[in-house]
């Protein structure tokens, strides 16, 4: 039978360099390379180990402008079977609320084509907004129960999941009824890395792209304008730290210059 | 007079300290600039906690006791907040930014049809003109988070949908002392929680650790994570030892059974102040920062030159921890 399983992906302004800023203060994301969200490499991952062990089907989905299909190539180079791309200059600007709808409504359009939809996995957070918001909002649109912060799924039986969810000071375990969204939580699966030959098959794989139209969004619901927050102003965050960082291949001298680091700054460590 | 609302997340019988902190911010933005304070207690049994709610600041509290509720379910829990919240029409709804409140929140939004922000590190009061129409909005919240991982600040508001949510993160406000003499009003709701919402969430197993070691009067802590391995952490043990601190530990150490939960340090362990704190193959998750970033000084020591803990630390060691410990407990211990 197999599962059919929807995966949530998000490109996202390369994270290991520093965001840039236009003139006015706001983000320059034009400016900044898109890859696939760190977080959801382990959602993707959780999706191919379930797969493997039932079979079925993983389709990812985005919702990002066009350029980004570089960044969903990573994931289907991961072993994702297809994407859906939601891609329109009217979704722009778009918060949790107008996002999370526009997501819903792309979803359940594809569900009829897929006749069933089991699972729906997303990353916990975003790396660039990092709200964690739109798993539990997308379940809210589709009215589907929703688990934050999964450490792994234990256990997949006849229309229910078992899984472990990290919590304050340890874990719950939950049966919920499919179909359900989960979140994962990049604590217990290891992300593959693609081989060379899974990075060229990837380039084979469909990307499907759908406008406003396409996924029957309204769209006097998305956009900068009819997302109900709105940023008023954006700045660095200062970090009050030292920052010395010392790199050095001479393991006794390594040690050396952190010591007389600390002796030039007067502190000491007893 | 417009309503603060703060959801009074419920743990282990008692309102968990994230709640009474907004609870407390609530009843000062309240007294600055005239708004009430209102508390959500959802939950089973949980009627004798109102008292506690009022005595920290809140002016009224909103009780769903329900048999329903006894376990959490997300889709009941967030029934019972939405109905509440549309029926009392509060400008502004907190949530604690704990793994309860960052799920529950967003759903909650879903349902009203509003915005929200998430894990705020600081909620304020003020006005705003939108400049597409020069519109002026009065007493708006302003919501100020971190994003691009701790990179870029961001202030957020809404201005036109009602209630302003926002999920605020725990440990930024002080838990408010208790006033015995503060009275308020309690009301009891009945919601309808039937239908086949109850039976999409079971609870079969909570496993939460006690705490025996408190981390918090410690001056100094060398902290371990998936970097040290059980090796790894008898070298941090002897560092600490040597420099007379505690050992502390990232999730990841801990769920790996190397070291005991008490040692956590985290979002879901401790939040920690020491003088120096050493944190030993450890990346740097955003999780594991907000429990120990107001340490006065910062080392890291991680053989990953671009790991992010190097961007919160006063002094970096790029270096293999197996090569660098030893040689600096040595180092240190000969002085
Ligand atoms: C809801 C939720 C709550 C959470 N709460 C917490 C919390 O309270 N506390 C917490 O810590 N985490 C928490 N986490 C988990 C968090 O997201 C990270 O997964 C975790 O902090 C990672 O631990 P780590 O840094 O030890 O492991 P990793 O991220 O795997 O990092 C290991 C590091 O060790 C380095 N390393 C490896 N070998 C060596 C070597 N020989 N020498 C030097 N360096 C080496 C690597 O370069 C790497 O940077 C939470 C997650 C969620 C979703
Ligand atoms: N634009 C998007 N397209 C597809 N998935 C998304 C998008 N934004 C967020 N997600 C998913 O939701 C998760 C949480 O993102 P966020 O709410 O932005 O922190 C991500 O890890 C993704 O799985």
């Amino acid at each position: 039978m197999g599962l059919n399983i929807v995966v949530l992906v998000k490109p996202v302004p390369d994270p290991k360099e520093p965001p840039k800023f236009k003139p006015d203060g706001t983000l320059d994301r034009l400016a900044m390379k898109l890859v696939m969200n760190p977080y959801d490499k382990y959602a993707v991952e959780a999706a191919l180990q379930l797969r493997e062990a039932l079979g079925g089907t993983i389709v990812g989905v985005s919702m990002a402008p066009q350029h980004a299909v570089d960044a969903l190539r990573e994931a289907l180079a991961m072993g994702v079977d297809e994407f859906l791309l939601l891609s329109d200059k009217r979704l722009a600007g778009s918060d949790t609320l107008a996002t999370s709808y526009a997501l819903s409504m792309a979803l359940r359009k594809l569900w009829s084509r897929l006749g069933r939809v089991d699972l729906i996995l997303c990353g916990m957070e975003s790396s660039d907004s990092n709200t964690a918001h739109i798993g539990p909002q997308v379940a809210g649109w589709l009215e589907l129960p929703s688990v934050s912060y999964v450490d792994k799924v234990l256990e997949v039986g006849e229309g229910y999941v078992k899984v472990k969810k990290l919590i304050e000071g340890g874990f719950v375990v939950l049966k919920v009824k499919l179909p359900a969204v989960l979140t994962i939580a990049g604590t217990s699966y290891v992300p593959r890395i693609p081989t060379l030959r899974d990075v060229l098959l990837a380039r084979r794989k469909k990307v499907t792209v759908w406008s406003v139209d396409d996924a029957g969004i309204d769209p006097s619901k998305v956009g900068v304008l009819n997302s109900p927050t709105r940023v008023i102003r954006m700045w660095a965050a200062e970090i009050k730290r030292k920052g010395k960082i010392i790199a050095e291949a001479d393991p006794d001298k390594l040690v050396d210059l952190f010591l007389e680091e600390l002796k030039k700054d007067g502190i000491t460590l007893r | 007079m417009s309503k603060i609302f703060v959801y009074a997340e419920v743990a282990d019988g008692s309102v968990a300290d994230c709640s009474l902190e907004l609870v407390g911010r609530a009843r000062e933005l309240a007294g600055q600039h005239g708004f009430s304070v209102g508390a959500l207690l959802v939950g089973y049994g949980v009627r004798g906690l109102t008292d506690e709610l009022i005595q920290r600041g809140a002016d009224e509290v909103h009780v769903v006791d329900d048999v329903a509720l006894s376990s959490y379910n997300i889709l009941l829990h967030a029934r019972a907040v939405a109905e509440v919240v549309k029926a009392e029409a509060p400008d502004i709804l907190l949530f604690p930014a704990s793994t309860t409140g960052r799920e529950l929140a967003p759903r909650v939004a879903v349902r009203l049809g509003t915005g929200i922000t998430a894990d705020c590190t600081a909620v304020e009061i003020g006005d705003y003109v939108d400049p597409a129409t020069g519109r002026k909005y009065e007493k708006l919240l302003y919501q100020i988070r971190p994003t691009f991982g701790g990179t870029v600040m961001a202030m957020i508001v809404t201005p036109r949908h009602r209630p302003q949510i926002a999920t605020v993160r725990p440990g930024v406000y002080p838990i408010p002392p208790r006033d015995g003499k503060r009275s308020g009003r309690v009301r009891e709701w009945s919601v309808d929680l039937s239908g086949k919402d109850a039976e999409c969430v079971e609870v079969l197993e909570v496993k939460k650790e006690k705490r025996k070691v408190d981390l918090k009067s410690a001056r100094i802590i060398v902290s371990g994570g998936r970097g040290a391995g059980p090796e790894g952490f008898k070298l941090i043990r002897q560092l600490a030892e040597a420099l007379g601190g505690e050992v502390g530990a990232s999730r990841a150490a801990v769920d790996a059974g190397w070291i005991s939960y008490d040692h956590q340090v985290g979002l879901t362990g401790q939040t920690v102040k020491p003088d120096v704190y050493i944190a030993v193959g450890i990346s740097g998750a955003i999780q594991h920062i907000v429990g120990m970033k107001d340490s006065k000084i910062i080392i890291a020591i991680n053989k990953d030159p671009e790991a992010p803990i190097f961007r919160v630390a006063d002094y970096g060691i790029v270096g293999d921890l197996f090569v660098v410990l030893p040689k600096l407990t040595e180092r240190l211990r000969r002085r």
